[in-house]
């Protein structure tokens, strides 16, 4: 089910943040099921380091993207959950958009065939 | 705002915070277990499994914690507490580290103001740097031959190179490049100190240094009176009011304030003047070696016009916009065609001197001069001592950091990053050197006090003073950090070595078992550390073996007098105001009172004392003109009182006065070189004395002959300075002399005590015979003598103190070095000692490396010594630079000293019982 380590992507500086963000967007969770999720979603593509992602996280927060409180988690234990807020949405929206240009640039340069199509 | 806020407001929660991080960690492991169990893992495995896959915990709290700003400044409180706590756990180690770190950039800080006071300090006058002093340059010239247009010198000559230097002129270049410079500068002024002067205010004397300057000094200086208005061009000319301008000092030590002197009549040299204005405070003229009291116009004294007599500075300010080349270029130009007139034969016109603008920023460079050189020499010692101190210290920390290797050990398994150590050991070496920086101020600013009274040796016109001004103190601070840097980052690259389970492995199984590795690579950087000291010590003690061989040359050489028991001082009756006629009664009469103090023996007067000697006239013996020989003009019992025995004849006494037989005493130099074996007593020459006669068409009178018979022969005296040799010299009474008119006399009194236990009743006595006549310069014999090497004094004893010190430092680390050694190599030598070797073989071991330590030191430093000695060659005498005894001598103290450091843990060596070594290993 792991893919071995050389198969594995690494992330583009900044692209955690926005992953993050769009992980959010369907409600709060904690960090632990944002690193799985991005994982699987990812087809085991992404792996997310624990030594970045609470980094990450507490980097989102100071800026004021996501906001964080305690709750009991659905296997009743206290986990630490986050949830997007509203300036956390206007910037997902942003910088998705603007991922979505730099993705379609990339594709436009790198396989011009396909794209004609 | 935020940004600032932001951080501050984490920064303060930030415990909360870890708490935060803790739980929500310990809640991700949970997770990650869960779910590797539910994979089919074992409960430890999974739990073991997530612990892994989470990395380096520390790392990731570090991670977090940056984003908490301001981390760098709570790393940086953490060090500084961790330093300092280390530094208490070994009190004696750090206060010896700091004591010799403190002292070495005491030294060097407290030498460096007195640099900053003679070399950056600018005049403090507007605009400094627009200034210029103008100079000349000559092939090295003599005044005898009629080869060269300086036929009259009354200022200093430098030599430079292969050239003289200059900055006096005549005054009709003066007139002449005053007339032309317009162009290239604002003003072009002149002064000159000339002689002391004899001031009297309110009927109190007092004599001192003036200057007198040109009507534009003030101006072209931009220099605001503090009171009154300054000396301008309308003062500056022949038969103006005699006005004067007072310096702030001596106006309140007169007047009270500023303002109460000016319009107050002033007698200076018996002249009335009148006193229009007072100086600013921080101006004390233009040349940083005097500080006159009073400035007075040029042409209220004599001013010669004549062209070939070189004897006034000149400074001017540029025009802004010009630079130096072309304003030179002009005024030499300038120059050349005026001092092409006053060449009369070829010779002269092929030697003409040329004109050179120098800097003017730091006013005359008489103390520049003066200093430098030996303040550079001083510089490289006390730079020496710094670093021996800093050698001192990188040892000492090396041998601790072994010690600590297991703590860096155990800190970088944990996972502390290798920068964040390094970053912690140097926080510990800063905060040191900071420390020791912080303690070296007051002992830099002791050293600044001793060195001034060393360097002023009693001289009450000391004028170089120097003070812990800012730029000091940023040297104190940069010269901080540099050694801390520089004692502190080799032990702690070498200690963070990356080499963690050696050091864990070897703090497990001992000491005594370690990777040969490290052992190879640390030993040799300690030796190399302590051959480094031995070397700088053995060149600090070259120099000072070399320094006090001069001085005690110097106080051997053969004086021919008695120095003991004679008090020395000078009065100036021509400046108060005694006419040609009566002064030598006046002089005569003094004498005979001076003589009738209970305590004196004999009394007599001469123009200036032997030491400080060096006048001459006119000489034509046997009908041909003489060159070389000296003069001294003497009162009577001149040889008694300074104790200059007479090979035959009788000596000058008071039957010798004007009317009679002119009559001279002379050295047997003096009789050999004019007389050969023939008896000089009666003989005949003549002396160039006499009174000027003014003959029609010549604008300077030559003085007449005077006709001299020889009555005494006396052994060799010494004649001016100890260096100088001692040349022919004839003794003449004074009164006879009417050219060079008699001005300044010193009387010497041969006491039968302490000579200065009388110089208050000499005081009062000179005081009674003529209230306006201070006494100045009341020294002894002696004093005077020290006072003329007064230079090899301080070389000697600064250099002494100095070589003392680096063999104390360096012997302190050598000890501490074979300390460790010998504490690392305890179990080692216990094997030995149990295997039967002798305590002899086992001292022998740690003593060989001694001697090759010091043998190395030895190897590198004797060819260093033998190069750098030449640069001190000029302060030396009698002694080569090479000296083969100094050498000698540096070797053996210094090979002493290391064997005596390295006695003790030899011994603590041969002390080890076997059995205990081995059981503790």
């Amino acid at each position: 089910m792991t893919r071995d380590a050389s198969s594995r992507l690494e992330l583009l500086r900044g692209t955690l943040e926005l992953l993050i963000l769009r992980t959010l967007l369907p409600g709060p969770t904690h960090g632990h099921a944002i690193a799985k999720h991005i994982q699987r979603t990812s087809e085991d593509l992404l792996k997310i380091e624990t030594g970045t992602l609470y980094p990450a996280l507490y980097r989102l927060e100071a800026q004021g993207w996501i906001s964080a409180s305690w709750t009991t988690s659905e296997k009743g234990k206290r986990a630490r959950y986050y949830k997007l807020t509203a300036r956390g949405r206007r910037q997902l929206v942003g910088e998705k958009s603007k991922w979505d240009a730099f993705a379609r640039a990339m594709r436009l340069l790198l396989d011009p065939q396909e794209e004609r199509r | 705002m935020r940004r600032w806020l932001g951080p501050l407001a984490w920064w303060l929660q930030r415990h909360r915070r870890e708490d935060t991080l803790r739980e929500e960690l310990e809640f991700h492991l949970a997770e990650e277990a869960d779910e590797r169990r539910s994979d089919g893992m074992a409960d430890e495995d999974a739990a073991w499994a997530a612990r892994r896959d989470l990395g380096n915990v520390t790392m990731l709290r570090e991670d977090a914690r940056r984003l908490w700003t301001w981390i760098w400044l709570e790393q940086l409180a953490q060090d500084l507490r961790f330093a300092l706590r280390t530094m208490r756990r070994s009190p004696t180690f750090t206060a010896m580290a700091m004591l010799t770190l403190a002292l070495g950039i005491g030294a060097n800080t407290a030498i460096f103001s007195f640099m900053d006071a003679l070399l950056l300090r600018t005049l403090p006058v507007a605009d400094p740097d627009s200034l210029v002093v103008l100079t000349w340059r000559s092939r090295p010239f003599d005044m005898r031959g009629e080869t060269f247009v300086m036929r009259g010198i009354n200022g200093s000559t430098f030599r430079e190179n292969s050239e003289i230097t200059a900055r006096i002129f005549p005054f009709p270049a003066f007139e002449r490049l005053q007339q032309a410079a317009d162009p290239v500068t604002s003003s072009l002024f002149a002064h000159f100190k000339g002689e002391v002067l004899h001031i009297v205010t309110n009927g109190e004397a007092e004599v001192a240094q003036g200057e007198y300057v040109s009507g534009d000094f003030f101006h072209g200086l931009g220099v605001t009176p503090a009171a009154g208005r300054p000396i301008v061009n309308d003062d500056d000319r022949p038969m103006a009011t005699p006005v004067a301008v007072l310096s702030l000092g001596f106006a309140n030590r007169r007047f009270g304030d500023p303002a109460a002197a000016v319009g107050q009549p002033i007698r200076i040299n018996n002249v009335p003047f009148t006193i229009v204005g007072v100086a600013p405070a921080e101006f004390t003229g233009v040349d940083p070696s005097i500080a006159p009291v009073v400035y007075l116009p040029l042409h209220s004294r004599e001013v010669s016009p004549d062209a070939n007599s070189y004897w006034l500075e000149m400074m001017a300010r540029v025009r802004p916009g010009v630079d130096v080349g072309p304003a030179q270029a002009t005024l030499a130009t300038v120059f050349d065609q005026w001092v092409a007139t006053t060449a009369t034969n070829d010779a002269q016109r092929q030697n003409l001197p040329r004109l050179r603008l120098e800097s003017g920023a730091g006013g005359l460079d008489t103390l520049r001069r003066r200093y430098s050189t030996p303040l550079n020499v001083l510089m490289g010692m006390v730079g020496l001592i710094l670093a021996i101190a800093c050698a001192n210290i990188a040892n000492l920390l090396l041998a601790r950091a072994s010690a600590r290797r297991r703590e860096i050990a155990v800190r970088l398994s944990i996972g502390a990053g290798r920068g964040r150590i390094l970053r912690q050991l140097l926080t510990e070496s800063v905060c040191l050197a900071c420390i020791s920086g912080a303690l070296s101020v007051p002992i830099a600013f002791a050293s600044m006090q001793v060195l001034s009274t060393l360097l002023a040796n009693g001289q009450e016109s000391f004028t170089l003073h120097a003070d812990l001004n800012w730029h000091v103190l940023v040297v104190t601070l940069g010269l901080s950090l540099l050694s801390a840097v520089v004692f502190g980052l080799a032990p702690a690259l070498q200690s963070t070595r990356p080499s963690v389970l050696p050091a864990l492995k070897q703090a497990l199984v001992g000491e005594a078992i370690r990777s040969t590795a490290s052992r190879t690579m640390r030993v040799p950087l300690m030796q190399t550390l302590v051959v480094a000291q031995f070397a700088i010590s053995v060149l600090l003690l070259v120099a000072a073996g070399l320094f006090v061989r001069t001085l005690m040359n110097l106080e051997s050489v053969h004086l021919g007098f008695k120095p003991d028991g004679v008090l020395l001082f000078d009065v100036n009756a021509q400046q108060a105001g005694y006419t040609k006629e009566d002064i030598a009664g006046f002089y005569a009469d003094l004498r005979r009172r001076l003589a009738m103090v209970p305590g004196v023996r004999d009394v007599t007067l001469s123009r200036n004392s032997l030491v400080r000697a060096g006048f001459s006239l006119r000489l034509i013996v046997d009908g041909k003109r003489v060159d070389g020989s000296r003069l001294m003009a003497v009162g009577p019992s001149f040889l008694r009182t300074m104790g200059i025995p007479l090979v035959e004849g009788r000596e000058i006494d008071e039957r010798d006065r004007p009317g009679r037989q002119m009559v001279a005493v002379v050295n047997e130099l003096f009789a050999r070189t004019y007389f050969g074996s023939g008896n000089p007593i009666g003989r005949h020459f003549s002396v160039g004395g006499g009174p000027q006669i003014p003959k029609p068409g010549e604008r300077f009178a030559q003085p007449t002959l005077l006709d001299v018979e020889i009555v005494g022969v006396a052994t060799m005296a010494r004649y001016g300075a100890l260096r100088s040799q001692t040349p022919p010299v004839a003794y003449l009474p004074y009164g006879d002399i009417s050219f060079p008119p008699i001005a300044q006399m010193t009387y010497a009194l041969r006491t039968t005590g302490d000579p200065l236990a009388i110089a208050g009743i000499v005081r009062e006595l000179v005081r009674r015979a003529d209230p306006q006549l201070p006494v100045t310069n009341v020294r002894t014999q002696t004093i005077e003598i020290d006072r003329t090497i007064n230079q090899e004094i301080i070389f000697a004893r600064l250099c002494s103190a100095f070589a003392i010190l680096a063999l104390v430092i360096a012997s302190v680390g050598l000890y501490g070095t074979m300390s460790y050694a010998v504490a690392r190599r305890t179990s080692e030598i216990g094997i030995r000692m149990a295997l039967g070797a002798r305590s002899g073989n086992v001292a022998w071991i740690f003593l060989r490396d001694v001697c090759v330590m010091a043998a190395l030191g030895l190897a590198i430093s004797l060819p260093i010594a033998l190069v750098t000695s030449r640069l001190v060659q000029s302060f030396l005498f009698d002694v080569r630079p090479n000296d083969p005894y100094t050498v000698m001598m540096a070797v053996v103290v210094m090979v002493g000293a290391a064997l005596a450091a390295a006695y003790w843990p030899a011994r603590r060596a041969t002390r080890i019982s076997p059995m205990s070594a081995l059981r503790t290993g």
